[in-house]
């Protein structure tokens, strides 16, 4: 397939107060495909915020390269097409959120992209729609007024209001409980099916992304070290735990009855690990 | 001055707690009735909205109750004489450590609270040290807290709560915004202190930091919806879920099982323990 975004040896600093500078991307290559779900995955302060917005075209990379499909993004007219087709949720919805009500708020990025009247309402209501948000209930409350989840979601609908072929997300399940993060889980696995988009999600908590994701890449100080599909995070001997990060407890319970022989057929499958550990046990009690 | 027999300094106990949000339509908090106590760790749980962090704040006086009251260890938190002493006896950390940051450095900012007290120097010099070693920072006594990472911060912010000699702990999510790494250190720290005596009261979403606590306080709609060890309200992964929570995949695995005519104690919460009774 198509590949969508492509960043080739990207590197970026922050200067530093006094001298000097430091290094939050160091030789970063990657490239995605459309309706993939890649997770950025690292400790806090490994860089992939930093890449997020690199994705974007947010920041813009001292050295290196970024291709939207076969295009290189060069000079200010192609940057400010790929704008128009990336999105960027940021960590904390209060960053994302201005107006004085949600509808507005959501309206926002449309209009600036010459939607009017009906036109605009409807994507308004759809974007709602796709995150779950009720708009007659909340449309016009303050944002502010909204709780962490409500923000939230009113956040992705004003970024899906843009309708992004990239879109991506910084720590989108942190604060959420259970039922906020399945249903973000459930609006954004919608949104890639509907749309074909791709999905960038950045989280140092693999358990989040642990089925959503197509494939994960292990960040750690500004590098991409390998991309890693879930099958090789769970029989590989990466250390993620060098990484600043862990296997969800899903992940830890197949790596070790991988490790101790059993076959499973899906790891990710709670039925698939129950299925092979009922055969081992009753082999054994049997015999 | 009448003694009541039944309170007990030690301990943190709540009698008929209801907390209602200024211009809100239902209590946050409704007719609440909980004992924490020293030496142990409670978490608290709950999906967002539940009233798990109205609670942690009225543990401290941060917010005081509108029916019942609020015992933090003998004191009651809705007296104002008692406001400062029980800020001292219950310490508070947060999600966001920049919240609560106002040194230049570590040890400034370790010192601020014990300055406060107006100890001597020497008294504060002692505590400043024994925190920062509690909390495994000494090594940072130089720096700038805002210069270091997001897990550093919050061991910083915990330190300044050692310095306090409090008798309680309460974690509002202080865990929430870490790495798995900066996680667990915090967690060992909160192991280590209960060692030491103190209460430990954390908020969080981890089910797997609430398999280490003593107890679970689970709330729901300003309700306390279940209560007891880890094994007592983690086990049964469809009462989990009706809680709002996100079941621990062993019990998931372990219910799975039980299709297949295997009968799995309710008690495993661990892939440790799972592994036990598969190998056994």
């Amino acid at each position: 397939m198509a590949l969508r975004l492509k960043l080739e040896d990207i590197s970026y600093s922050y200067p530093l107060p006094g001298s000097g500078e430091a290094a939050a991307l160091s030789g970063v290559s990657m490239a995605v495909e459309p309706g993939e779900v890649l997770c950025l995955a690292g400790a806090n302060g490994s860089g992939k915020s930093t890449l997020a917005q690199v994705c974007t075209g947010l920041l813009l990379p001292e050295a290196g390269s970024l291709y939207y499909g076969e295009e290189k993004i060069h000079g200010r007219g192609p940057l400010r097409d790929f704008r128009r087709k990336a999105g960027l949720l940021f960590q904390n919805p209060e960053d994302q959120l201005f107006a004085d009500t949600v509808a507005r708020d959501i309206a926002f990025g449309p209009r600036n992209h010459g939607l009017k009247g009906d036109e605009l309402e409807k994507r308004v209501r759809e974007s709602a729609a796709l995150v779950g948000l009720p708009l007659e209930e909340l449309g016009g409350r303050s944002p502010f007024s909204l709780s962490g989840g409500e923000q939230r979601r009113a956040a992705l609908a004003g970024v899906l209001a843009l309708d992004p072929e990239v879109l991506v997300l910084d720590e989108p399940f942190i604060g959420l409980d259970y039922e906020g993060r399945r249903s973000l889980e459930e609006a954004l696995t919608r949104y890639r099916d509907e749309r074909g988009a791709t999905i960038i999600i950045v989280t140092h908590e693999l358990s989040h992304v642990w089925s959503l994701a197509t494939v994960f890449g292990l960040i750690s100080e500004g590098r991409l070290l390998r991309f890693e599909t879930r099958a090789e995070l769970l029989s590989g001997d990466a250390d993620l735990s060098s990484l600043g990060m862990q296997l969800p407890q899903w992940g830890a319970l197949a790596r070790e009855l991988l490790r101790s022989g059993l076959s499973i057929d899906d790891p990710a499958d709670p039925r698939a690990l129950a299925g092979a550990m009922a055969r081992h046990k009753g082999a054994h009690d049997g015999g | 001055m009448v003694v009541d027999t039944t309170t007990n300094e030690l301990d943190i106990e709540i009698e008929g707690l209801t907390y209602t949000y200024e211009g809100a339509g239902s209590p946050a908090l409704k007719d609440i009735s909980l004992r924490f106590e020293r030496g142990k760790m409670t978490c608290l749980l709950g999906r967002n909205g539940s009233g798990k962090s109205t609670l942690a704040r009225c543990l401290n006086g941060l917010l005081l109750p509108g029916e019942g009251r609020v015992l933090s260890c003998g004191l009651e938190t809705s007296d104002r004489s008692n406001a400062l002493e029980v800020s001292r006896r219950v310490a508070m950390v947060f999600q966001n450590p920049d919240t609560q940051m106002v040194g230049e450095t570590v040890e400034e900012e370790v010192a601020f609270g014990p300055e406060n007290l107006g100890l001597p120097t020497s008294e504060i010099r002692e505590r400043v040290d024994y925190a920062l070693e509690q909390a495994g920072i000494t090594e940072l006594a130089a720096r700038q807290p805002l210069r270091l990472s997001q897990g550093q911060k919050q061991l910083v912010a915990i330190a300044g709560a050692i310095a306090m000699k409090p008798d309680f702990l309460v974690s509002d999510e202080a865990t929430s915004m870490l790495d798995y790494s900066a996680r667990l250190r915090v967690v060992e720290l909160f192991e280590r202190l209960r060692r030491g005596g103190m209460g430990i009261i954390h908020v969080t979403h981890f089910l797997e930091e609430a398999t280490l606590a003593d107890s679970v306080v689970v709330l729901d709609d300003g309700l306390v919806v279940a209560s007891g060890t880890p094994r007592d309200t983690l086990g049964d992964p469809g009462k989990v879920r009706a809680l709002g929570l996100d079941p621990l995949a062993v019990t998931i695995v372990a219910y799975e099982l039980e299709k297949h005519g295997f009968s799995v104690p309710e008690d495993v919460l661990t892939v440790k323990e799972l592994l036990a009774w598969l190998y056994a």
